[in-house]
């Protein structure tokens, strides 16, 4: 098929170590990727950094940026974009689907039981501490129904393709996930930039999020409201994710707010609006929990709302995702999920899970201790792939300075073997050429009464340094398309 | 026989600047339970602004004010009536079997379910080697332990105000050995649980006698939950087991949960709060 000729990919070297997605071990671009491979190769590297600066510029024009946190300022980036897309074919594709949707149900049953009566872990199923000396368990939220019983109603799952070509969860993201926003505006670019190649794949569309979230909220809204108003808070526009935020509300339709444009009276929430007080019923809430109501929570939040949640508890409003729902995203409840799986569906986990130690146990930390050179040690409680070290990257004194760490507060850490992440071609702007670049894939699942979505699709995020693994996009990571095919 | 209590709370706050938005919540209304019997709640504020009854995360009873005009000095004022029925501390079987009840409190069910109230929280984690400052004596049944850690902690630290806040914390409280009622009980309850016991931190009112009552601050003392009797207060603070003296408004797991009065207050320089309680009772008619 002309791979020879290929002005592309002329140059990209494959380290046969590593899992490639495009390339199989006999250095053969596979079946999937073949017509897309060819499509490309007709095109020299120049004119694919000209269409990938058009698709950049389009970016910045629309306002689509993050902001990244640093020790002394924030900046405001636009998140690389790689305009060669990452095929998944519909078998794989079928098993990401039912997996994530197996490890949201689960979840959520086991937020309920935590919540309630705590039969998982008075069977000793789970450690007591997993609540007892979490951050995150909110002991305000014991004995709450919230509505259509759904606490995770928006899941992050971070799933990546290990050298043993198996997908594998890295973790749930299950407070407020986001990244959903670049997986449509990635598509769009890509459509501008090379309409054609879409001609030649049966694609699954992503642009149906925005109504399926909506109409799931809908499904959970509280008792006695017939057509709920659905609203999106956000903590402003210097959040990281303010983008995103506007861009779901736009989307949905809805209006987006922050906590001074809602007040709550006689427990209803209520939205200010040039035509008087309209009633809001059900929030998609883009702060954190301990924002959501200075009079519950954090006193100094000037983000949230007065008497917020008074309101849920007495189920005026719907919260999404429900607070409290940091305590099961923990990296710690995370290596029990295959139990979890178990004891709540009575099925075997779809998804595979990465052998975790938990730093707490006196035996694992001594073999973390005593292995901290080829393991990935996590603290539990930070999102973001903040505070992440990997053993084989460790100078002898950062190693020390580790273990030092891990003695300190043993519960605040897990270690993972390094999971060896699949590889995607990716153009470097440095070396003018495509290389081989870490890939991890976030899948979006929404739960709501008795119904779920997962968008056909993901954020495939990529790391751009050579080598890194971590492919978070505040740590410097780009996206890329992700094209789930039709069957 | 039952007495009635007629309770008044004021609180009066002064600002040095305009404040232009401020929220309060209240958790000052005594709860209804099988001792107290809630009659009636008056609530005012000097700028005749909507009071609002609701709950806390916990479901006790609030009052909400959040005023629609600046100011620079806002006074609340409330009052409630209530019957509480004569409280004998001591009207309950005894433990008969005391290792049965050692035992019942090892249990994983017993620990999951009291789990909110065994937890250290921020004002109830004994500073370090402090574990053992109280211990349990096994030979003895668990009520007439947490008796003689009710009259340790009275005599451990002694009463002195204005030297400790709501943010005193205990390392602070054992090396200098005074604080008010609520390093009593953060105390009380820290002990408590260190030796297995569920226990949770009360918010209420004294009623110290007609008479003496005077200017008064709202009280707290502790619960604990003894196997096969159920939860009993103790007030380490006066060495006293609660009785028809002690009106309970709310519990939790320490004072954060309890707090009588949040505000968020948007303004600048300095600002005094003043609060005064009185409590008075007289014996119903029968």
């Amino acid at each position: 098929m002309g791979n020879l000729k290929n002005q592309m990919f002329s140059s990209y070297q494959q380290n046969p170590e590593l899992y490639d997605e495009i390339y199989d071990n006999k250095g053969e671009v596979k079946t999937i990727y073949k017509k897309l491979f060819d499509i490309y190769g007709e095109h020299s590297i120049k004119d694919y950094v000209k269409l990938n600066d058009k698709a950049k510029s389009s970016f910045f024009n629309q306002g689509i940026t993050f902001q990244v946190y640093d020790k002394k300022k924030t900046q405001e980036k636009i998140f690389p974009f790689d305009l060669f897309p990452r095929i998944i074919d519909p078998t794989e594709w079928e098993v990401i689907e039912k997996g994530a949707i197996q490890r949201s149900k689960a979840l959520n049953l086991f937020l309920w039981d935590i919540y309630h009566e705590k039969n998982i872990i008075k069977q000793g199923i789970v450690p007591m501490e997993l609540i007892s000396s979490s951050v995150n368990y909110l002991d305000q939220m014991n004995g709450i129904d919230p509505p259509g019983g759904i606490y995770n109603h928006i899941s992050g799952t971070d799933v990546i393709k290990h050298n043993d070509g198996k997908y594998y969860v890295l973790e749930d993201n299950i407070r407020c996930p986001s990244g959903v926003s670049y997986v449509i505006c990635n598509r769009t670019a890509l459509k501008r930039a090379l309409f054609g190649v879409f001609n030649h794949y049966n694609t699954c569309s992503v642009t149906n999020y925005a109504e399926n979230l909506l109409d799931l909220l809908e499904t959970v809204k509280p008792k006695g409201v017939d057509v709920p108003n659905v609203i999106v808070i956000t903590p402003g526009m210097y959040n990281s994710a303010f983008y995103e935020h506007s861009y779901l509300a736009k989307t949905m339709g809805v209006e987006l707010v922050e906590g001074r444009d809602l007040f709550v009276e006689n427990d209803f929430v209520y939205m200010k609006t040039i035509r008087g007080p309209e009633k809001v019923d059900v929030i998609y809430r883009r702060i954190d929990d301990a924002f959501i109501d200075p009079l519950e929570f954090k006193p100094d939040s000037t983000l949230g709302v007065p008497g917020l949640f008074a309101a849920y508890k007495k189920g005026n409003v719907t919260l999404a995702n429900a607070p409290g729902t940091g305590v099961a995203d923990d990296k710690a409840v995370y290596t029990y999920m295959p139990a979890i799986i178990k004891y709540y569906l009575n099925e075997e986990p779809i998804l595979n899970n990465v052998h975790t130690y938990h730093c707490s146990r006196p035996d694992e930390l001594k073999y973390v201790l005593e292995h901290v050179h080829e393991l990935v040690i996590k603290p539990v409680d930070e999102a973001g792939g903040y505070g992440i070290s990997i053993g084989n990257r460790l100078t002898k004194a950062e190693i020390e300075k580790v273990k030092k760490q891990l003695l300190a507060e043993p519960r605040k850490y897990v270690a993972q073997p390094i999971m060896s992440l699949s590889v995607h071609p990716t153009y470097i702007d440095g070396t003018k050429s495509f290389e081989q670049r870490h890939v991890d894939l976030r899948t979006f699942t929404v739960l709501g009464k008795d119904k779920e979505f997962v968008l056909k699709g993901g954020l495939t995020r990529v790391a751009l340094q050579k080598g890194n693994l971590i492919v978070n996009s505040s740590q410097g990571g780009g996206s890329k398309d992700t094209w789930v095919l039709k069957n | 026989m039952p007495l009635e209590y007629s309770i008044t709370y004021k609180a009066e706050n002064t600002y040095e600047h305009w404040v232009n938005d401020a929220h309060w919540q209240f958790l000052i209304i005594p709860e209804n339970n099988a001792s107290q019997e809630f009659v009636g709640v008056e609530f005012t504020n000097s700028l005749n602004a909507i009071n609002e009854y609701s709950i806390n995360g916990y479901g006790f009873k609030t009052i909400r004010v959040h005023p629609k005009q600046r100011f620079k000095t806002i006074s609340f004022e409330a009052s409630f009536r209530l019957i509480k029925k004569e409280v004998n501390p001591f009207d309950f079987q005894p433990e008969v079997d005391i290792s049965k009840s050692y035992h019942r409190i090892q249990e994983l069910v017993f620990k999951v379910d009291y789990e909110s109230f065994l937890k250290r929280t921020r004002f109830t984690t004994l500073p370090n080697k402090n574990e053992s400052l109280f211990q349990f004596d096994r030979t003895k049944s668990i009520f007439e332990n947490l008796q003689i850690l009710n009259e340790w902690t009275f005599t451990h630290i002694y009463f002195k105000t204005d030297v400790t806040d709501v943010e005193t914390t205990l390392d602070e409280i054992i090396a200098k050995r005074h604080g008010v009622c609520q390093d009593f009980t953060h105390l009380f309850c820290a002990l408590a649980r260190q030796n297995g016991i569920p226990t949770r931190y009360v918010s209420g009112y004294l009623h110290q006698g007609n008479g003496y009552f005077g200017d008064s601050q709202m009280h707290a003392w502790a619960e604990a939950f003894v196997p096969e009797i159920g939860w009993l207060g103790f007030d380490p603070t006066n060495n006293l087991l609660a009785n028809t003296s002690h009106i309970k408004i709310a519990h939790g797991k320490d004072y954060n949960d309890c707090s009588p009065l949040k505000g968020i207050v948007y303004t600048t320089g300095k600002n005094e709060t003043k609060h005064t309680v009185k409590v008075a009772s007289q014996q119903q008619q029968q």
